[in-house]
């Protein structure tokens, strides 16, 4: 039997007054490429954002090969919104990328050598290494993508999460980072990407989840993507000719 | 006094140096730590802090009766933080915004506090003369041992500072991120906020709780101007505020009837001025002159297109054309072709300009481009 | 009571009121700000003012200082487009700079000047009936009273002309515009009568608790209605109670009357903020710890609905599987018990029909956001009335 990477059990978050994720179940295996969809409003970053602990639910449990998430951080790297930082921020994109290698120093320790080595990798797999002294407000929105994810990569973690990876990227780098997401799954990581596209979803990955407030569906693509779903999900009735 | 006679004065007057000193360390800690209030979009909560200050400064006194700074600093600290504590709490439990419940809290503390030290000055036993001075600050007032405290808590929080630099950077930059590293961000943000309460609290006796939050943004907005490197920018941010703080008591010192607390938010102030004008990354000044230069460089393209479009008609690109055929051609000038001739893109010959390989090879790169 | 000390709390009145109209839309365009960075800006206007006219109640005084008050706003907004620093930081840069300079003014030429600093930021309302406003030999009354009664009356005036505009501005910007009303012409004019309003009142009540006036009364109405008029009157009763109970403690404590303002004025706002039915803190913690509940009590239902096999339903499986935080299993089970939506038997617990239907209910109306599918529910969920 395939290992499961990430299980979430009757998971329920409330922002405020509104319930947003309602009694979640999802198993998802070790090595796919999962897309999880749904519209506006359906809970699809909480959903990350509950597994990551960044918000606390109020009741369901999270686990990660099998333990809570505190005690696997070092298996889990994520890429938030680009949005949800302040790109004036005083600091150089290869500054941002060693960010991603503080999780595995701990408190106080400095990163030396060997982490700066890793990010200059981590920009060279994503493209940037020729901007890695640029101000981080003076790249174009894609480039300012490729460096969250070369931070994230920088972590070296077995399960990925990314919160929008495409949204406001340019085609090339929309292909770079798709590109870069199946070689981390072929390399046996678990990629679990908010996606917006409902078109690319076949082309991209391999697995989805259908979310909205409820799950609604999870599986491989080539079984459960389909108009019965994505209607169910999206609620009016959807009809899109996604077979190419 | 003259300016001049002043720094003279400086060395060898031990008042003047204390004060001088005092400001100057002022100026370096509130810059300092100001900049993370601006980075962290709180600018305003200085402001609300410095003003909930005041009643802990005047229950202090009413409690002990003690005149000494140190006793109503503490009570300035505990109603500030107070103060800070309830803004969160108020945004956090209510639909009222931050910049209601900011506006609350500065107002009527600070309304509290006027109350309170009205009251004090119409005592029978009020030796009330020092509480007027946490109004616009009076940095003649600072002895000695002001000084060594200021230095103490600059001390503690540089230490702090770099100890945990690389967990205040993150969490600046992406509090979220933070988090999923496994940090405390709660721990980190508590620290922060505490030693900006502190910074305020420690200059109220010298720029006063009116002015005290200027000294936390003017060095801080300042310096970002001039970098692109936190700690660059903090450094600066530093030197900035101490800076301002010695210039200020100086200018206040040599002139009759200015407080020091203005004038020192003015010499900031001017050091914000300058920054946003002259600095040469961001300012508004060179902004101009790049934007001027880019549509100069853009003109000077279009004209190479036009050329481009007639000598490609020719077999021979460097194929001698008349200047006057230019003549039409918007944005043409005398001046621009011979910048294009300096750029080696076309050579001029009397009245005839012909393209050379290079032009003809750019002209082409723009093409593809578009 | 005698003469002066009528007329001073019907100035403190007047003022109240005059500030309280204009800061309800700061405080619901979020703008509360604003007003802080206005009432100390202002001060080198007046000073200016001063010089030329000598004397503080003179319109032009006035006129030239509430623009400086508008200039402030605007030399804010251009350092904001400039994007060079943050908004927030914009205000804190430019208030501070102009009020230093005001500051400066004032002590450079104390002996021109009849101002004392410590007037700028409290006032000098006990002295206002003696500045009486004579036309030809006749006593007319406070001179204040008339600036500040004149001052009110245009800001009432504009307030009923404008009200429909105001109103959909404050809410919707875009429709605003859309209907043709220009959200800039309607910015500005808040603005400017925001700085008459605030140059008129910082004679007596200083610069600081001029922001007390206008914001704490619009900020303790906010927290009791959502309704703009009921805010506005809510607002105006709250100045003139704060004007008149401020002016009696003041005359208890011997203190400063703008100070007494100010601490009834947060007294009130206290009582509200802890009291205060629907959004008063005490409300608020009681409700989410309910909601808590209920939204344990609904996860519990749902997990029911979704599980049919009996390891999930078994009673002990709520405190393994379930991870309850903060609320007690017991709880939500008595509850449910209680509400007849679920029967236990053999520590299995299942679904009642009622408590399906509610389930279904709540589902629906969670998923779509529409509240006719729980209109009865309300009156006994908590949940539902976010």
């Amino acid at each position: 039997m395939e290992k499961i990477a990430v299980s979430v059990d009757d998971l329920t978050v409330a922002y405020n007054y509104k319930p947003v994720l309602w009694d979640i179940d999802l198993a998802i295996p070790e090595g796919v490429l999962m897309a999880i969809v749904g519209p506006n409003g359906a809970g699809k970053s909480t959903l990350i954002k509950a597994i990551l602990g960044i918000i606390d639910p109020i009741a369901g449990s999270i686990g990660i090969y099998g333990k809570p998430y505190e005690d696997q951080r070092q298996k889990v790297a994520y890429v938030p919104q680009k949005g949800s930082v302040d790109w004036d921020f005083p600091t150089t994109a290869l500054d941002v990328v060693m960010m991603g290698t503080y999780g595995s120093l701990g408190w106080i320790k400095r990163p030396g050598k060997a982490q700066k080595k890793a990010a200059l990798e981590a920009l060279e797999k994503v493209g940037m290494l020729p901007f890695k002294n640029r101000q981080i407000s003076q790249l174009s929105g894609g480039q300012q993508q490729r460096i969250f994810l070369a931070r994230a990569l920088v972590q070296n973690a077995a399960i990925y999460f990314m919160d929008e990876p495409f949204q406001g990227v340019d085609a090339t780098t929309e292909k770079a980072i798709v590109n870069i997401l199946k070689e981390l799954r072929k390399t046996g990581k678990t990629v679990i990407v908010v996606h917006h596209d409902l078109q690319t979803v076949p082309e991209y990955f391999d697995w989805v989840t259908f979310l909205n407030v409820k799950k609604i569906a999870t599986g491989p693509v080539s079984t459960i993507f389909n108009d019965d779903n994505l209607t169910k999900t999206y609620g009016i009735n959807y009809k899109v000719s996604l077979q190419q | 006094m003259s300016l001049g006679e002043y720094f003279e004065l400086l060395f060898t007057d031990y008042t003047l140096g204390v004060i001088t000193l005092g400001t100057a360390i002022l100026g370096a800690v509130t810059g300092m730590l100001g900049s993370f209030a601006v980075l962290r979009k709180q600018s305003l909560l200085g402001d609300a802090i410095s003003h909930a200050a005041l009643p802990g400064i005047a229950l202090a006194f009413l409690f002990t009766g003690a005149k000494d700074s140190n006793v109503l600093l503490i009570g300035a600290l505990i109603s500030g933080l107070l103060g800070a504590f309830w803004i969160r709490g108020m945004v956090k439990n209510t639909h009222l915004k931050a910049d209601t419940a900011l506006g609350l809290v500065l107002s009527l503390f600070f309304g509290l506090g006027m109350l309170l030290l009205t009251y004090i000055q119409k005592l029978p036993n009020a030796n009330q003369a020092g509480l007027d001075k946490y109004l616009f600050g009076q940095a003649a007032t600072l002895v000695a041992s002001d000084v060594w405290i200021m230095v103490a808590i600059t001390a503690v929080s540089l230490f702090i500072l770099l100890l945990f630099w690389k967990e205040f950077k993150l969490l600046l930059f992406d509090a979220d991120y933070t988090k999923t590293l496994g940090f405390n961000t709660r721990f980190i943000d508590t620290l922060i906020t505490f030693f900006i309460v502190i910074a305020i609290v420690i200059g109220l006796q010298t720029v006063g709780v009116v002015l005290m939050s200027a000294m936390l943004l003017a060095p801080a907005a300042a310096a970002r101007q001039w970098t692109n490197k936190l700690s660059v920018m903090i450094g600066l941010a530093a030197f900035f505020g101490a800076f301002s703080g010695v210039f200020g008591t100086a200018i206040s010192a040599t002139q009759s009837n200015l407080s020091t607390g203005p004038v020192i938010v003015l010499v900031a102030a001017f050091f914000v001025l300058i920054s946003f004008v002259f600095s040469p990354g961001r300012g508004l000044l060179f902004r101009e002159i790049r934007f001027q230069k880019n549509r100069r460089e853009l003109e000077l393209k279009k004209t190479l297109q036009f050329m481009y479009s007639i000598a490609k008609t020719h077999e021979d690109i460097s194929h001698p054309h008349a200047v006057k055929i230019l003549n039409n051609f918007q944005g043409f000038t005398r001046k621009t072709l011979q910048q294009m001739v300096d750029k080696k893109w076309v050579t001029l010959d009397g009245t005839m300009w012909s393209m050379t390989a290079l032009g003809y090879e750019e002209a082409e790169n723009l093409y593809s481009q578009t | 009571m005698s003469t002066p000390q009528i007329e001073i709390q019907l100035i403190a009145a007047v003022v109240a009121v005059a500030c309280a109209i204009p800061g309800v839309f700061l405080v619901l365009r979020k703008m509360a700000l604003i007003s802080d960075a206005i009432s100390h800006s202002i001060l080198p206007g007046i000073v200016l003012g001063f010089f030329l006219t000598h004397d503080l109640n003179s319109p032009w005084l006035i006129l030239l200082a509430a623009v400086t008050g508008v200039i402030t706003v605007v030399l804010v907004e251009f350092i904001q487009k400039t994007g060079l620093v943050k908004e927030d930081t914009a205000i804190g840069l430019v208030f501070p700079a102009l009020f230093s300079i005001g500051v400066l003014m004032i002590s450079r030429n104390a002996s021109d000047v009849h101002m004392d600093v410590d007037a700028v930021l409290l006032g000098e309302l006990a002295f206002a009936p003696f500045d009486r406003l004579l036309v030809s030999g006749m006593d007319l009354g406070p001179k204040s009273l008339w600036v500040m009664g004149i001052i009110l009356l245009i800001t009432l005036g504009l307030l009923w002309a404008f009200f429909k505009e105001l109103k959909v501005s404050t809410f919707d910007a875009g429709l605003s515009a859309a209907l043709g009303f220009s959200p800039v012409v309607l910015h500005y004019g808040l603005m400017s009568v925001s700085s008459i309003t605030v140059v008129g009142a910082f004679d007596a009540v200083g610069a600081i608790l001029v922001v007390a006036l206008m914001i704490a009364p619009a900020a303790t109405a906010y927290l009791l209605t959502h309704d703009l008029k009921k805010m506005l009157w809510l607002s105006v009763i709250f100045g003139i109670s704060a004007a008149i109970g401020g002016y009696w403690l003041a005359h208890l404590l011997d203190a400063s009357i703008a100070g007494s303002i100010t601490a009834v004025l947060g007294f009130i706002f206290l009582l509200v903020y802890w009291f205060a039915p629907n959004k008063g803190i005490i409300a608020v913690l009681y409700r989410k710890r309910q909601q808590r509940i209920e939204v344990s009590l609904l996860t519990f239902l749902l997990h029911l609905n979704n599980h049919q096999e009996e390891s999930e339903r078994h009673i002990n499986h709520l405190n393994e599987h379930i991870n309850w935080q903060k609320v007690r299993s017991e709880a939500v089970v008595k509850l449910a018990l209680e509400n007849n939506m679920i029967t236990v038997e053999d520590q299995l617990v299942s679904l009642t029909d009622k408590g399906k239907e509610f389930t279904d209910l709540a589902l629906e109306y969670i998923l779509t956001n529409k509240d006719e599918h729980i209109e009865h529910l309300k009156k006994d969920f908590f949940l539902f009335r976010g």
